[in-house]
């Protein structure tokens, strides 16, 4: 079953009479609650887009440096909930890593806040990081604080079309052991097109003039767009997971399968990925057994 | 609580004797002194024994038997937390992994490094340093403090403005839980570093050793940025050198580091290791700058316009690895230079919003002023997070009170401002009032819940975090141990 409550408080009132709740829409519960550019942090209601809380940011020319596809549709609760990311994973991490404070009404109507809206706070255990990717299966995030960055002042990406994945690792080795620090790393074969090794940098123009001039050397073509992982990921949403030094064994084991690569991170998205099974089992269903007794929730 | 206060010391002993032999059981009272607090000496308490194992299946065998004969566990590495976070309340045997201290692999292709829980934090860069790597969290205390440690309070440093805390580098770890069950929770050395499930890794990082005892961690390593530079900026007050602070982030500057110390500090470090800090500032902040050379030079033009904007005396670069190296010597021995100022000093740990720096400053000389203490003051500037030293006297009672009183009002100060009442430090035993001030019940019916996951008998460190817990009959009486 799905709720869709007009304000916190109904949802508080509502989630204890539920059972099995599948889906939670927040549409109702969209303010930005603050943002003070001068401490870099801001909180959101989880109703918000992405795409409107960016806008929002950018306004004091600040942003949340996640970039998941479709930022116009995704919800703040989505991207939470489900640990949501993009090709600037590399450069700047998930959203674990920019959540400072989480508010989350629990299976049984309580309201709780942990963490807060300062960018270093070791007070209590850390439950934000136990509710980020549990999309909603403990209680259901409904507001959140972050730290944010400057907008870069500059940003590039470039692309290179190899011949072979042979020929995509011995590029990528070479940005990888050089002083380079790309914030994209992706390699992609889609659309029946060859193997494609695309960086991107991010940060004073100086330094992505620096960097873009030493990727074209190696071959790299300017101003590729990073609309690949939007579309395919819309027709691949799973992926497999490994070391990074480990991806392009991996790669070769799909033959032929289309997929695109956080290379940096050992994120392979391609059709037959299977999610992967959570370790310690027992753990994870003391948790849920936990802070879901009645099993309001769904998972 | 059900636990066994007073076990049978001499069949425990013998117990812990026969998993980890005898020379690494530590019973006899003298023995014990060294084990009895952490850097936070106001309360102290000897745990029944210390073991010193070797290896996991060591401590699991050891938490075994604690479970077994319902005695409580307290996890310790190095004992440089500043909050009791490692006291033995109520006795119980102490599990210290300073001899699980080995660097066990650098994958540099991978950007890991495989370590156990009892490896000095600074050891995982000057391993990974031949790779052009470095471990990025970096506490003051990073020369003898040990990972597990860092663990277990997601230790902080200077360079986490831009690099972020101990979570943030964390990518997995091994756990010995309460009931001697050995997991591994996060990214496993050869794996990927997305894991299925709820993240029960970032969950248990800076739950403060209750959730059970980290043996072996897998971390992740930064390539060293190619350029640096680091500035030494005057101010003849707190106030321009805070407002300098809000002008460099809102120039879209995110400094590697952004530190300032005020008078009294920068005093007692100049008589202490001859620097050059000007003795007439009333504060300097420490700059630091790391990327490319192009970017690293045009933040490096903003920043000086900045300083000067809001009337810096002088900005001073460090004008090589040397002086840079020397100056953050300087920076992380603060704390040890105090010992010239005052026989004693609580240092205390609190967050404020950046943009809330020169008022939670001022508020700090207005409590120096009424409890008649001196309060240097050393701290992360860019995140907000101060540090004021409370110098007293501890053959003074009256003192010791004052002292007490005006870190409570300085920490009441910061829940005002909207930040917390530790940014690193941790809980402990010594911040447990606070919790109810600045989490709701539920809020900290929750973190209870937590825990239930972890340690459903609460005896793994227990009596800390929450309100209500026990304390130590013997309370700031003592003469700290001189080491």
């Amino acid at each position: 079953m799905t709720l869709e409550p007009n304000s916190i408080a109904e949802l508080q009132e509502l989630l204890p009479q539920s059972q099995r709740v599948g889906g939670v829409s927040l549409e109702a519960v969209a303010e930005l609650v603050e943002h003070v550019p001068e401490d870099m942090t801001a909180i959101a209601q989880v109703g918000m887009t992405l795409a409107e809380f960016q806008s929002r940011l950018a306004k004091a020319n600040q942003w949340l440096p996640i970039d998941p596809p479709h930022p116009e549709t995704v919800t703040i609760g989505e991207l939470l909930a489900n640990n949501l990311n993009g090709p600037r994973r590399f450069g700047y991490g998930t959203i674990r890593d920019w959540l400072i404070g989480l508010a989350v009404v629990l299976p049984d109507g309580r309201l709780i806040r942990n963490g807060g809206k300062v960018v270093k706070n070791v007070a209590g255990f850390d439950l934000c990081r136990l509710f980020v990717g549990a999309k909603n299966e403990l209680g259901v995030i409904v507001e959140a604080a972050f730290k944010l960055l400057p907008m870069p002042e500059a940003e590039a990406h470039l692309a290179k079309r190899c011949d072979s994945l042979g020929q995509a690792e011995e590029l990528l080795e070479k940005i990888w052991a050089s002083d380079l620090q790309p914030m994209v790393l992706d390699l992609h074969r889609i659309d029946g097109e060859p193997v494609t090794l695309v960086v991107g940098f991010a940060g004073p123009s100086a330094d992505v003039e620096t960097q873009s001039d030493a990727a074209n050397a190696l071959g790299f073509a300017a101003e590729a767009s990073l609309d690949y992982d939007a579309r395919f990921r819309q027709t691949a949403p799973n992926f497999s997971s490994l070391a990074p030094g480990n991806l392009i064994s991996a790669l070769r084991n799909l033959s032929d399968e289309p997929f695109v690569a956080r290379a940096g991170n050992g994120v392979i998205y391609h059709a037959s990925a299977i999610p992967s099974e959570a370790p310690s089992p027992d753990l994870q269903k003391r948790v849920k057994a936990i802070f879901d007794p009645k099993g309001v929730l769904a998972g | 609580m059900s636990m066994n206060r007073e076990p049978n010391k001499e069949q425990l002993t013998r117990r812990l004797a026969k998993i980890v032999g005898k020379d690494a059981v530590l019973a006899d009272e003298r023995e014990l002194v060294v084990y009895e607090c952490d850097a936070y000496t106001l309360q102290r308490n000897s745990p029944t024994a210390v073991v010193l194992p070797r290896s996991t299946e060591e401590v699991a065998a050891v938490v075994r038997l604690c479970a077994e004969m319902d005695v409580p566990i307290i996890p310790r590495g190095a004992g440089t937390s500043l909050s009791g976070a490692v006291l033995a309340v109520d006795g119980g045997v102490m599990i210290a992994l300073t001899r699980m201290n080995r660097v066990l692999n650098i994958d540099p292709r991978n950007r890991r490094a495989l370590v156990e829980a009892g490896c000095v934090n600074a050891w995982i860069t000057r391993d990974a340093s031949a790779h052009g790597l470095f471990y990025a969290p970096d506490p003051s205390s990073q020369t003898a403090c040990t990972i597990g440690g860092n663990i277990a309070t997601n230790s902080g440093g200077p360079h986490t403005l831009k690099n972020g805390v101990t979570t943030n580098h964390v990518l997995g770890y091994e756990m010995i839980l309460p009931d001697g069950t050995i997991e591994w929770l996060g990214a496993e050395p050869d794996g990927g570093e997305e894991v299925g499930g709820y993240d029960l890794r970032g969950a248990a990082i800076g739950s403060e050793g209750m959730f059970g005892v980290v043996t072996t961690v897998l971390v992740r390593l930064m390539k060293t940025p190619p350029a640096f530079k680091t500035f030494l900026c005057v101010f003849e007050s707190v106030d321009e050198a805070s407002q300098a602070v809000s002008g460099i982030i809102a120039a879209g500057i995110v400094p590697a580091a952004l530190e300032m110390m005020d008078q009294l500090i920068t005093q007692a470090l100049e008589e202490a290791y001859h620097f050059g800090f000007p003795l007439d500032a009333g504060a300097v902040l420490i700059v630091e700058l790391d990327g490319l050379a192009k970017g690293v030079e045009q933040q490096a033009k903003r920043v000086e316009e900045v300083c000067l904007q809001n009337n810096a005396s002088e900005v001073r670069l460090a004008k090589d690895d040397a002086e840079r190296a020397a100056l953050w010597k300087c920076r992380k021995r603060a704390f040890g230079a105090i010992g010239r100022l005052s026989p004693n000093y609580v240092t205390q740990d609190g967050v404020v919003p950046r943009s809330k720096l020169p008022e939670i400053m001022r508020f700090i000389r207005s409590v120096s002023d009424k409890y008649e203490l001196r309060i240097p003051n050393v701290f992360h500037a860019g995140d907000g997070n101060i540090h004021p030293l409370i110098l007293y006297d501890e053959r003074e009672p009256d003192q010791v009170k004052r002292a007490l009183q005006a870190g409570h009002d300085i920490l009441d100060k910061c829940i005002e401002l909207g930040g917390s009442v530790t940014g690193e430090h941790g809980i402990g035993a010594e911040k447990i009032d606070f919790m109810a001030k600045q989490f709701s019940k539920d809020d900290l019916d929750a973190m209870q819940q937590l825990r239930r996951v972890f340690d459903p008998d609460k005896r793994c460190n227990p009596h800390k975090m929450f309100p209500g817990a026990k304390r130590c009959a013997e309370f700031a009486q003592r003469a700290q141990i001189t080491a």
